[in-house]
Order: C-alpha cells, then sequence, then structure tokens
C-alpha cells in the first residue's frame, strides 16, 4: 500500500478503511465489497437513513485524493466531519440506549429492502449532541434469505449487557467498558444474575441460554461443524421478530439507583444562590460572546446549566465531562428537550480517557483525538487540588494545556464546599490560594478578567494563554 | 443447568440442518448466539423436537432407546 495511511482504529473489516487527509474523512469501498456496496445504495436505504439523520451522509469523491495503489478503492466516499469523537465508555447510560436503539431501528428499515448489518459494534455510531448518528457506510450489506443476525454476541456485549448492568445492579458501564473496550460479556452479565432475573424471557434468552449454549456448545463442536452452523438458517420473520423485542426491552430499561447521585441535583441544591448565579452565568456569556469558541470543553459540566449559557452567548458546540452519573443522565436531557449542541460524556479529570486498543493507538486519549478552543474548569480545582491531593501547579498547567483560552472558579477555602472536604481529613494544602492560583496561572497566561462571584469569595477568572 | 444446555444444544443442532445458507460474516458471531437464534426462530422446529423425544421416550419403555436415538438421528440428517 501506498499514500495516506488509514486512521489506526480502521482496520477490522477488509470492506474499507477510514482516513483523514487535510481534515476530510475519506472511506473507501474496496473492490472486495463493491458488489454488496453497489447492491445497497441501489435500493436508497443510505440516502433514506441519511435524510432523516439516521445515518452521516456521503459523497462520491476522486480516489485520486488517497494516492492508493494496492490495493485501489472502488469507491471514495467523504462524509461531514463531527464535532467530536466520543467512545461508548464515554457515553452515559441514556446515551448507551439511545444508540442502541438506533442500532436496531437502522437494523430494522434496512432488513425492509434486503439490506442486513455486517456487525453491531457501538463505535459505529457517534453523537452529535444528544443525538446519535450511525457512522459506517460499509456495515451494511445485502441480506441473504435464512441469515442470522450476525452481530447478535457483539449487540448484546456492546449495548445490551451494559445497559443491565446499571439497570439491574445500579452499577455504571464506563470503568468496565473502558477496561475491555469490547463491552461487557454475556459470560460476566449471567454470574451476576440472581435467581429473580431469571424469570424474564429477555434475559433468559439473551443472556442465560446463550451463555449456556455459548458454553456447553464447546462440548459440541464437531458436532455443530458437521451440521453447519455457520450456514443454518433463521427465518426473517424471527429475525425482524427478535430485533423489535431487543427494541422494545431496551427501550424499558432505566437506571436502578436513579436517586443516589451526587451532584444529579447540584444546581437544585448547591451553595449558589439565584442572584450568584446571575452573575455567573453573565460572566460566561461575556466569555461565549467574546471568544465564540467552535469546541469548548467543559469540565465537571454537571447538569450542563453553563455549557447551556455558553451555548447562548455563541460557542458552536459544547462537549461537557463529568463522573457524575446523574449529572450526566441530566446534561443528556437538558440537551434532549432544548435541542442544544451539548454532549455530556463520563470522564474523571484526575484519569481522562488514554490512547488504548490495538497498539495503543485504536482508540484515541481525549487531548489527541480533538483540540478545543476554550476550556471551562467551574468549581473543579478544589476537587483535584485537594480531593484528589494533584499539585495546584499541575491542575493550573493542565488546564492551560486543555485550550488557549478559558474560564477557571477558584473556590476558597473557607467556603462549604471545601470545608465539606476538609472535614475528615488533615488540611496539607497550605498553597491552596487564590493568590497563589492567579500567580501559577500568570506564569504561562493573561488574565483577561476576574471577577468574584459568591458571598464565600469564588472567583472567576478568563484566561488566555501566552 | 449444564446438562439442559447439552440437551438444547444437540437438540436443536438436529433440527436445523435442513435449512442452509451460505452468507458468511467478517464478525465470529459466537455459537452461544448462532444456537440461541436457532431455537428462537426454530419454534416452528419445536414440533420436531418433540417428536424426537417421544421417540426416545417410548423407546425407553421398548427397552432399546439407543437404536431408536440413533435411527432417528442418522434420518434427520438426511
Amino acid at each position: 500500500m501506498s499514500g495516506v495511511q488509514p486512521l489506526p482504529g480502521s482496520f477490522r473489516d477488509p470492506s474499507g478503511n477510514v482516513y483523514q487527509v487535510e481534515g476530510r474523512i475519506l472511506r473507501t469501498v474496496n473492490e472486495c465489497f463493491s458488489q454488496d456496496f453497489d447492491f445497497v445504495t441501489s435500493t436508497g436505504l443510505l440516502k433514506s437513513l441519511a435524510a432523516e439523520g439516521l445515518l452521516l451522509p456521503f459523497e462520491f469523491v476522486s480516489s485520486d485524493i488517497l494516492k492508493l495503489s494496492d490495493p485501489k478503492p472502488r469507491y471514495v466516499l467523504e462524509t461531514p466531519r463531527l464535532p467530536f469523537i466520543s467512545f461508548p465508555y464515554e457515553w452515559s447510560f441514556s446515551a448507551l440506549k439511545a444508540a442502541a436503539l438506533l442500532h436496531v431501528r437502522i437494523h430494522l428499515q434496512a432488513l425492509e429492502v434486503g439490506v442486513t448489518l455486517s456487525d453491531a459494534s457501538a463505535y459505529n455510531i457517534q453523537f452529535q449532541g444528544n443525538h446519535p448518528v450511525f457512522i459506517d457506510h460499509l456495515s451494511f450489506r445485502r441480506y441473504q434469505s435464512g441469515e442470522m443476525w450476525v452481530g447478535h454476541r457483539q449487540f448484546c456485549e456492546q449495548f445490551l449487557n451494559p445497559l443491565l448492568l446499571r439497570a439491574f445492579f445500579g452499577i455504571s458501564h464506563n470503568a468496565w467498558y473502558r477496561g475491555t473496550q469490547e463491552g461487557i460479556t454475556t459470560g460476566e452479565i449471567r454470574r451476576l444474575l440472581k435467581w429473580r432475573h431469571y424469570w424474564k424471557w429477555n434475559v433468559l434468552t439473551h443472556v442465560v441460554l446463550q451463555d449456556l449454549f455459548q458454553k456447553t456448545s464447546t462440548t459440541h463442536t464437531k458436532s455443530l461443524q458437521d451440521h453447519s452452523l455457520a450456514t443454518a438458517s433463521f427465518p426473517l420473520s424471527s429475525f425482524k421478530h427478535m430485533l423489535k423485542k431487543m427494541s422494545s426491552w431496551i427501550s424499558q430499561l432505566t437506571p436502578l439507583n436513579k436517586g443516589e447521585s451526587t451532584w444529579g441535583d447540584y444546581d437544585k441544591t448547591c451553595s449558589y444562590s439565584s442572584i450568584e448565579t446571575k452573575s455567573k452565568k453573565q460572566f460566561i456569556l461575556e466569555f461565549a460572546q467574546k471568544v465564540q469558541p467552535t469546541l469548548l470543553w467543559d469540565f465537571g459540566c454537571n447538569t450542563g446549566e453553563y455549557s447551556e449559557t455558553a451555548l447562548e452567548g455563541g460557542a458552536r458546540y459544547v462537549v461537557g465531562f463529568d463522573f457524575d452519573q446523574g449529572a450526566l443522565d441530566r446534561s443528556y436531557h437538558r440537551a434532549s428537550e432544548r435541542r442544544l449542541s451539548f454532549q455530556a460524556l463520563f470522564m474523571d479529570a484526575a484519569n481522562p480517557s488514554p490512547n488504548q486498543g490495538w497498539n495503543g493507538l485504536e482508540r484515541e486519549s481525549l487531548q489527541s483525538r480533538a483540540s478545543a478552543d476554550a476550556v471551562f474548569a467551574l468549581a473543579l480545582v478544589h476537587h483535584l487540588a485537594i480531593a484528589r491531593n494533584i499539585p495546584l501547579v499541575q491542575v493550573v498547567n493542565w488546564l492551560i494545556s486543555l485550550a488557549p483560552q478559558g474560564v477557571i472558579e477558584f473556590v476558597p477555602k473557607n467556603d462549604p464546599m471545601v470545608q465539606e472536604l476538609l472535614s475528615l481529613r488533615q488540611d496539607i494544602f497550605p498553597d491552596y490560594t487564590f493568590e497563589n492560583f492567579i500567580a501559577l496561572l500568570k506564569e504561562k497566561a493573561v488574565v483577561v478578567k476576574i471577577e468574584t462571584v459568591s458571598k464565600s469569595g469564588r472567583m472567576l477568572v478568563w484566561f488566555t494563554r501566552m | 443447568m449444564r446438562l439442559l444446555g447439552n440437551v438444547l444444544v444437540v437438540s436443536i443442532i438436529l433440527v436445523v440442518f435442513g435449512f442452509e445458507n451460505s452468507a458468511l460474516a467478517y464478525l465470529d458471531p459466537g455459537t452461544g448466539s448462532m444456537v440461541l437464534q436457532l431455537l428462537l426462530g426454530g419454534i416452528a422446529g419445536a414440533a420436531v423436537i418433540l417428536k424426537l423425544y417421544w421417540r426416545r421416550f417410548v423407546g425407553l419403555f421398548r427397552g432399546h432407546a439407543r437404536e431408536e436415538s440413533e435411527h432417528s438421528s442418522s434420518e434427520d440428517q438426511k
């Protein structure tokens, strides 16, 4: 192969690859897949899905741009560049559920025109705000009479089981999913089940029986081969029924421990008065109006209240990060209700998503994935510097490294929230003062504006990197 | 539970091989998922399974269950 190299995460499917050339996103369709692709496009499915906003639209472009000779692609498709790429281990329960439902919906629509999906990878779905969109045009291929739902196991591992983890046991999927990258196996979920779960037909079939068959079938391998299990038949009506039942089940799943969120009600219970909130919002609004960031990262976004303010001010797209599931779910619903270009992701600022996967490059870290034009760290610094013992200088330098400008809220030690953090431990943070914070910030940035926004002395600082 | 799994897997194998297609994907669907789908899709084949076990059951009383079982298996494979 010569010319441009495919993106590091694009290697599993021989049908084609994804490339990035001068900021353009290009997807090749290799000769081996061209017949299937021709059939799929002839059905009009891709166009109709794109028109409904369920699939990323594409255009055919000349293959010369890639300078590929071996193999020379049959087609090259160009798709719009998404504002931000996220991974399922960063999604909230609500987002993963929406992605799962989209996948099934698309599969059902595809089957209506004789097309099926060749896999069920959650990584084939991305978000624009809270709106999920399917991005892999090469997952579609001609349906052959009697074939099975090939991606069923993958669907269970990457969508269903992570949702069940939260719905049945109140455990969020993020850390586990980030560890495995491929989701949660059916065997693992089955081992967690209580007997009370067994009587549900969906659990019995998709979890218990699937796992049982997987385990016992290893003892019947020869028999399975002899009887051509790989080419056994599955009626189309059963296929569709299975997808519909799956969709219906997933749409009813809700988190088990909705009420246990620390920060989900923060905007109702926080220590700000309405006047203080108003002045904080005014500061944010002014920043957004002046800077007009294309991509803003809001670390510790909570329920997305200030992300929304930034959007009102002129930010084009905001990605919020938080590790509280309740806050993330509320952020998701805020974005849904008000149709915001806002996406809230699970992220611990002290442990952001790293480079990982095959060769350490398959799934990029947060900072190598995108560059933000601006960053917010509102009431975050004390969580890192005090609750997590990260030296203040490192916190400040990290925030400055994230974006060329931003707003940081410094919460002083006498604030009730900091006092709570220190209530059961020794105060080993003599350098945690506003003066020290500003001095550290000024080593690498220019302070544009400072404002006190609460009675306890919380300070908002607008900075621009030097 | 494992015994139940064995019985079901064998039963499903016995009733599916008459219906074949040639679609293979780059993704390994997993035998557990495939056998499950054969079960879900093979509700129509349930009658065949019941018939099979009925023969075995009757065979037990006749004292030559093994022969019956082998006979029915080879018949199904045609």
